[in-house]
């Protein structure tokens, strides 16, 4: 009997798990390089994300063209001088959560994160590390993080004529509400 | 006579200067045009503009990236997120659509869509997001919306 039993539970063990893969298509990401004399920034609220909490694979992509400004100017300016989103029109980080093995994703409840990754901006693919949070409610996933990139480490020049307007880092934000992918 | 001719070109520069300053200060504190009011440079239907997209997508962006478009399609699904609403557009049984991102002054156009009527909407084509697993989407943005034949 207690062999059938322990054939029974060997064989309940090498099930594989079922993927635990959350994804949203409407994400958010903040960015802001502002200089000393005015306020650039802008929202971009299409961002799609993937997470496997079993894997601690994570991503994020995101088309350029969808970041809203407040001026128009501005935006244009984004676009064809900087971002040059015709010729780089998306934006991807590709990474994991280095410590996925500390959250626990069966109990709601807010997590410290560690991310680690590449992303793919304006061309250029960079090593890049944020801290955020994962929380966990109501079924839902939501992923904040915030960090700093270096705007030439992505060979985004800015003009002299216009180098204390724009800071040389932006800052970025990104907030994703995720839910359960079924498949 | 040559005093009065000074002051000619004096005031006439004066109001050259002012023009300019008009110019910049209202180029520098624009908004983006609400799209309700610009006349759509393509005309598609969402399956039609998925299925561009997805043959060819560098062609694609080169015509449609940051032009407004003109999309025709079933409603799948409205969402709405931090009160922006996004649409999507397309076939049913395809995991792909094509979501449109309310404009915040047409978000209230959201309201009373049902799924499966067929509408058209205008924004401005930010490009197109491939992804295997979750179905690869068209992005308009700030859109608005044009039409609705609601099924009698």
């Amino acid at each position: 009997m207690s062999k059938v039993l322990s054939v029974f539970l060997l064989m309940l063990l090498s099930l594989p798990l079922p993927a635990q893969r959350y994804f949203t298509k409407a994400g958010t990401i903040y960015f802001n390089a502002s200089g000393d004399m005015e306020v650039i920034d802008a929202t971009n609220k299409t961002v799609t994300s993937v997470m496997d909490t079993k894997t601690a694979a994570i991503q994020f992509a995101v088309l350029m063209k969808s970041f809203q400004f407040e001026k128009a100017l501005m935006e244009e300016h984004f676009n064809e001088n900087y971002a040059e989103s015709s010729k780089f029109p998306k934006a991807e980080f590709k990474g994991e959560i280095i410590n996925n093995k500390d959250i626990n994703y069966g109990k709601e409840g807010s997590y410290p994160a560690k991310v680690k990754g590449k992303l793919t901006l304006h061309g250029v693919t960079r090593d890049v590390e944020a801290s955020g949070t994962i929380t966990i409610q109501g079924g839902k996933v939501q992923a904040l993080a915030e960090f700093v990139i270096t705007l030439s480490d992505f060979n985004v020049e800015i003009p002299s004529l216009v180098k204390d307007k724009v800071s040389k880092q932006a800052k970025i934000k990104v907030d994703c509400l995720m839910e359960l992918l079924k498949s | 006579m040559r005093k009065k001719s000074i002051l000619y070109v004096l005031i006439i520069l004066f109001f050259v200067g002012a023009a300019i300053v008009f110019y910049a200060y209202r180029e520098f504190f624009r908004k983006a045009e609400d799209v309700s009011t610009v006349q759509s440079a393509y005309q598609r239907s969402a399956i039609e503009l998925i299925q561009e997209f997805k043959s060819n997508e560098q062609a694609s962006n080169t015509l449609y990236l940051g032009k407004v478009l003109s999309v025709s399609g079933m409603v799948k699904s409205v969402e709405s997120s931090d009160g922006t609403f996004t649409i999507s557009l397309g076939d049913t049984t395809d995991l792909s659509s094509v979501r449109c991102t309310l404009d915040s002054l047409h978000g209230a156009e959201a309201g009373g869509l049902r799924i499966g009527s067929s509408i058209a909407v205008k924004g401005y084509c930010s490009g197109f997001n491939a992804d295997e697993m979750l179905g690869s989407d068209v992005i308009l943005n700030r859109c608005a919306l044009e039409m609705i034949n609601e099924k009698k």
